[in-house]
This record gives C-alpha cells, sequence and structure tokens, in this order.
C-alpha cells in the first residue's frame, strides 16, 4: 500500500513539472503587450528596458529555472495588467477563501441530500410504484436538461421576490446572502449526486454476491447498508476529493450573477486582458488541483478497495 | 419413507409478467424431498429448475410471483409467505444455497472472515472472539489451510475452487437443514469440480444435511444423486431413484437427454441432439409440452396433458406411454442399451 502511494506521489509530481515546463513556454510565446499596462504609449526603449528588468531576455533556460526557483519558495508572481504591481499570491489569498467557503458549504449540502435521495431512488426500484424513483428522476432530468443559467436566475429570482425577500446579491457580512447563491450552487450536484449513487446501487444490487447476502437470510436493510451502499459509493468516492479541491477555484456564472468576489471567473478576466503572469499563475493553481484531487482519489480507492494495493500490473487502471 | 418428507411442494404454480405479457414458468409441480438424500433435479436451461427452488427461499425476482400450490415445510406453508420477515426465519437458517459461480458470489470489498461471520452472527447467535472462532471452524470444515489467516484475505486472493470452498462454508455456518447447490460446479475447472461435490457430500454428512443439486451435467447426477428429477418447460416429468431414471428412464424427453450424453455416442457419428425448441412459455402449453419435439408422439400428447404413472413405488413418469392403453413405443437404441447394463448390474 505505501509503496502504491509513494509511487501515485512521485508520478504526480513528474506530471506537474511537465505541466509547468510546457505552459511556461507555450507564456513566451506570448506577445509582449501581456507584460504592459500602457504597451502603446511607450517607447522602443523603455519597452526594452521593462523586459529587461522582467529578465525577459534572459536565454530560454535561464528563465525558466528562475522561474522554478521563484515557484519554489511559493511565489507565483506579479500582476502586470490586472492589478498592477500586486503580487498574485495575494490576489488569490484574498478571493479563494471566498469561494472555498461558500463551494465547501454547498458541497456538504448537496452530499447531504444527494446521497440520501440516491439511496432512496435505489431502494424504491424494488417497490411496487417506484414513487421516489420516479420523483427524483424527474427531479434530475429536468436539472440536467435545462440549462443551468436558467434554473440559477430562477432561483435568484423566486428567492429575491415574494415571501422570502432574500438578498438578490452576496455581501460578505450578510449571512442571508449566502443562501441563494449555494442554493445555486449545490443544486446540479444534488441531482449529480443522486442519479450517480442510484445508477451504481442498482447495479451492485443486482449481483450474485448481493444474491447470496439473501439467501444467507440477511435482512434487506442490513445488505442494503452493509454490501450495496458500501460498495457504490467507492466509484464515487474517487471524485470527491477532486469536488472538494475545486471548490477553491469558485464558478464562474454563479459568481458573476450574485457578484461574489471569487475565483470564479479570475481566469477568464485574466486572459481577456492579457495579464500573461497572471494567466500562467492561475493555468498552473488549475493543474495543480486536478493533479492533487486525482492522487487523493486514487489513494481514497486503494484505502477503500482492497483489490487495489496489490495490483502489480502499473496501469491497468 | 413418507414419514420423512422434510419438504413437500403441491401443484406449484409461478408466473412472470415480462412487458405486460405472462410467462407460465412452473405449470403445477409437485415434488416430495425427503429429509437426508440428496436429489438432483435436471434440465436444459430455461427449463425452470433455477426457479422452482428459488421459490423455497423466497428468491424470485420481482417480477415472479407464485399462483398457486403449496410449499410444505415444518409445519408451514411457505407458499403463504408474503413478508420479508416470515422469509427471513427460512432463508439461511432452514435452507441455504450455494450458487453457481464463486467468482461473483462473494463481496469484493469485505474479507472472507467477515462475510462468513455475517451468517455465523445471524444464525449460530454468537458474537465477538465466539463468532470468530466460528469463522475460522467453518474454514477449516471446508478444507481451507491457515484460517486465521485466509480469514483476513479478500476474494481476489482465493482461486475459484478456494471461492466456492468458501460460499459453501457461509452456507454451514447458517446451520441449514436443506443446502441447494445451484449448479455448483458448472464455473469451475474441471479437476476441481469432483473435490467440490466431494466437499458438499462430506458436509452433507457432517451435518446431516438434505442437499438439492440444480444441474444439467448428468455427470454431476450420477456422482452425487440418490434421487433424480427431471425437468422440462417447467414441468416435472420423471422422478425416480439414480439408477431407474439412469437405467430405466420412461418419458420421451428423459430419452432424448440421456441419448445425447457424449459418453453414449458411437464414435465416428455425430452426437445425438434433440431437434427443435422447448416451447414459449408465454402461450399455454397444450398436452405434454415435448410431444412436438418427439418423433414418436402420440397424438393425445398434443391434446391432453398426461398425468403421473407410477413405475415402481418409487419412480414415475408424465408420458401417456406408460398407459395401459398405449401402443408400445420402443425407446432408443441407445436407451435400451442402458437398460441392459442396468439389468446386469443389478444381476
Amino acid at each position: 500500500m505505501a509503496k502504491y502511494i509513494l509511487k501515485r506521489i512521485l508520478r504526480s509530481i513528474i506530471t506537474m513539472l511537465i505541466i509547468i515546463v510546457v505552459v511556461f513556454s507555450l507564456l513566451r510565446l506570448m506577445p509582449v503587450e501581456g507584460y504592459f499596462e500602457n504597451y502603446d504609449k511607450l517607447s522602443e526603449t523603455q519597452i526594452e528596458v521593462r523586459l529587461t528588468q522582467l529578465g525577459l531576455k534572459d536565454p530560454l533556460p535561464k528563465q525558466l529555472w528562475n522561474f522554478l526557483k521563484q515557484l519554489s519558495t511559493g511565489d507565483l508572481g506579479t500582476s502586470n495588467i490586472y492589478r498592477k504591481g500586486v503580487s498574485i499570491n495575494e490576489i488569490v489569498a484574498e478571493k479563494m477563501p471566498i469561494s472555498l467557503r461558500m463551494g465547501l458549504i454547498s458541497l456538504t449540502i448537496a452530499l447531504a441530500l444527494g446521497l440520501p435521495l440516491g439511496v432512496l431512488m435505489a431502494r424504491s426500484t424494488r417497490t411496487r410504484w417506484k414513487l421516489w424513483d420516479k420523483f427524483g428522476t424527474i427531479f434530475i432530468v429536468i436539472i440536467q436538461a435545462v440549462p443551468s443559467a436558467a434554473y440559477h436566475i430562477l432561483i435568484q429570482f423566486a428567492g429575491s421576490q415574494g415571501p422570502l425577500k432574500l438578498p438578490m446579491l452576496f455581501s460578505q457580512n450578510d449571512p442571508r446572502s449566502y443562501i441563494l447563491p449555494i442554493l445555486s450552487l449545490s443544486i446540479g450536484n444534488i441531482a449529480y449526486y443522486a442519479m450517480w449513487l442510484r445508477r451504481y446501487m442498482v447495479d451492485e444490487s443486482n449481483k450474485d454476491y448481493i444474491r447470496l447476502a439473501r439467501a444467507k437470510g440477511l435482512p434487506g436493510s442490513a445488505i442494503s447498508r452493509r454490501h450495496v451502499f458500501r460498495n457504490a459509493m467507492v466509484p464515487l468516492i474517487q471524485y470527491i476529493p477532486n469536488s472538494i479541491l475545486f471548490t477553491l477555484m469558485g464558478s464562474l456564472y454563479v459568481e458573476s450573477l450574485y457578484s461574489i468576489p471569487g475565483m470564479g471567473g479570475l481566469l477568464v478576466t485574466v486572459i481577456k486582458r492579457q495579464d500573461n503572469t497572471m494567466v500562467q499563475a492561475l493555468v498552473l493553481i488549475y493543474a495543480a488541483i486536478s493533479i492533487l484531487g486525482l492522487l487523493f482519489g486514487d489513494i481514497l480507492m486503494a484505502v477503500l478497495d482492497p483489490r487495489i494495493s496489490f495490483t502489480r500490473k502499473e496501469g491497468s487502471r | 419413507m413418507e414419514n420423512n418428507v422434510i419438504l413437500s411442494v403441491q401443484d406449484l404454480d409461478v408466473k412472470f409478467t415480462l412487458r405486460g405479457q405472462v410467462l407460465h414458468a412452473i405449470r403445477g409441480v409437485s415434488l416430495d424431498v425427503y429429509k437426508g438424500e440428496s436429489l438432483a433435479i435436471v434440465g436444459e436451461s430455461g427449463s425452470g429448475k433455477s426457479v422452482f427452488v428459488k421459490t423455497f427461499m423466497g428468491l424470485l425476482d420481482a417480477n415472479g410471483y407464485l399462483d398457486g400450490g403449496h410449499i410444505l415445510y415444518g409445519g408451514q406453508d411457505l407458499a403463504q409467505f408474503r413478508s420479508e420477515k416470515e422469509w427471513l426465519t427460512i432463508r439461511g437458517r432452514e435452507i441455504a444455497m450455494v450458487l453457481q459461480d464463486p467468482m461473483t458470489s462473494l463481496n469484493p470489498l469485505k474479507t472472507i472472515g467477515k462475510q462468513i461471520e455475517e451468517a455465523v452472527v445471524l444464525h449460530q447467535g454468537l458474537k465477538g472472539e465466539a463468532a470468530h472462532q466460528a469463522v475460522l471452524s467453518c474454514l477449516a470444515d471446508v478444507g481451507i489451510d491457515q484460517p486465521e489467516k485466509r480469514a483476513k484475505q479478500y476474494p481476489h486472493e482465493f482461486s475459484g475452487g478456494m471461492r466456492q470452498r468458501v460460499v459453501i462454508a457461509i452456507a454451514i455456518a447458517c446451520r441449514p437443514k436443506i443446502l441447494i447447490c445451484d449448479e455448483p460446479t458448472t464455473a469451475l475447472d474441471v479437476t476441481i469440480q469432483a473435490q467440490i461435490l466431494e466437499l458438499i457430500k462430506a458436509m452433507q454428512k457432517k451435518y446431516d444435511l438434505t442437499t438439492i443439486y440444480i444441474t444439467h451435467d448428468l455427470g454431476v447426477v450420477a456422482n452425487v444423486a440418490d434421487r433424480i428429477a427431471v425437468m422440462y418447460a417447467g414441468d416435472i416429468v420423471e422422478t425416480g431413484a439414480c439408477d431407474e431414471v439412469f437405467y430405466d428412464p420412461r418419458h420421451p424427453y428423459t430419452w432424448a437427454l440421456l441419448s445425447s450424453l457424449p459418453q453414449l455416442g458411437v464414435k465416428g457419428e455425430p452426437l445425438y441432439s434433440i431437434q427443435g425448441t422447448p416451447p414459449n412459455l408465454f402461450h399455454e402449453v397444450r398436452g405434454d409440452a415435448f410431444a412436438p419435439r418427439n418423433p414418436q408422439a402420440l397424438k393425445i400428447d398434443f391434446v391432453e396433458r398426461p398425468p403421473f404413472f407410477q413405475v415402481s413405488p418409487t419412480h414415475k413418469a408424465r408420458t401417456w406411454l406408460l398407459d395401459p392403453r398405449a401402443p408400445k413405443v420402443d425407446p432408443p437404441a441407445h436407451i435400451l442399451q442402458l437398460r441392459e447394463q442396468g439389468v446386469n448390474r443389478h444381476g
């Protein structure tokens, strides 16, 4: 097990290094305007001087080496356009906690509602009218089929009008203003978790070992809990670390709809404004989060599924 | 022998609803199972043998239901059971089951020990250390070495034969009176098959079990069975002691079944196979269900369902050929050969 995890970590580090090199190199191809706020107004010499200051006139391997050294101290660089002269670490440190807080609350809600809904749906497929299954399927189909923008706006509108009169826009110090964005953020995930858990549970409950568990006289509730649910959770749990980590990056649409000053949409903004150093930093953050998410997911799977840690064959999954 | 009936099925009808149609899977079957015997139910795929025994444990799929008949066991009529709670008094505790494919019949994410322990806790009323000890003795019972170590392992660390031993251990841990083995060796290597059958026989002796085998492998039947019930198209067409059915079969379907044994084939000639396909059970079957595939069928076979005719106190068959008024129809040459062998065998 320890060996498997160690190998997995090592591979993640190598992947990350490759990504750093690729992203760094690609961004050197970008026009140099991306390092200036007022490129048009500057003379040739001013530009030359500035580029030399930034170290961009050095040979590429040296630039890369300097960048790696800078990264290793945890410094993501400085914004040149989005917020000139401000450290990117500072910008991110300001925005990330907001996205993280909203994301974690909504993810918790999604799991707390989505998983029980999935269980109810799966269990009701064995009953005569399959009421929960039908009700849940309608909900899931609506959420999946309607463009999310539509129900986000509906939630914002319905919640802020009528008897509820909840604040339409987010403000840090008003807990009531958290309600609508969190609802918007969690509703899609509720449907997602319910759908997959139901599906995996139905799959599991048709397996032979469930028939054997029934034949040995285990009551239905115990089978559902000890065998079906636990086994159905394994494939889902792999993605939970990823979901948690990605709450750091916020949601583009929901954050702009409720004007939440989080991470959502930051990447799009800096790309549009051609802030090269920020694009580079954010892309690397996204990559790091994905890699960490997969790593934690795989480790969790190895802990839960005894078949994995003993797999000798590398890359068989 | 009559007093020793442990399970008695009477006129059982089982139906399934499939896409609005009704499939009549078991058509008025009666069968007595005697205490301590090994009964083999044989028949081709789809003849309803699995469905038939599943009804003893209330394990029919959700779209299947009993449509009349009785299953008498321990003074109760299991056919009247409606709730899961009632069935839990039977499942495992009275009747346990060994499934066909040991590769899939164990939970891959639980240790072997835990899976046996579930049965021990449920049916032997043990807990903690005592339950653990019972698990180890179960594993030792079914011939698994180093039970202490093996109990902590997961199914993927066991070979197919070993897993089937574990499945048998789970069944035995329930301390049942009847053990149903649903094609227990079909998914196994030929070299392992005999070992598993020996193990089941040993367990039967040690725990005083009644066993019901379901199989289409007549080799298995010859190896283990005291009595045979031949099933075709949802009906039992012939029952008798093992020797009676093997050496003096009476129903044309049993003739055909035995004739298709490779051992009876003549070298150089194509192997006998039964023409046609079994009847569609979505439609009502008239007369003898096997008649359309039987080249020697009588006219009445297409009109009226034959009753059982007693051949000997233990042997009966459901065919008009046994009616005193029936014309004499000779069984195929293979069967005559068998009959001769049988006579010689018994002197």
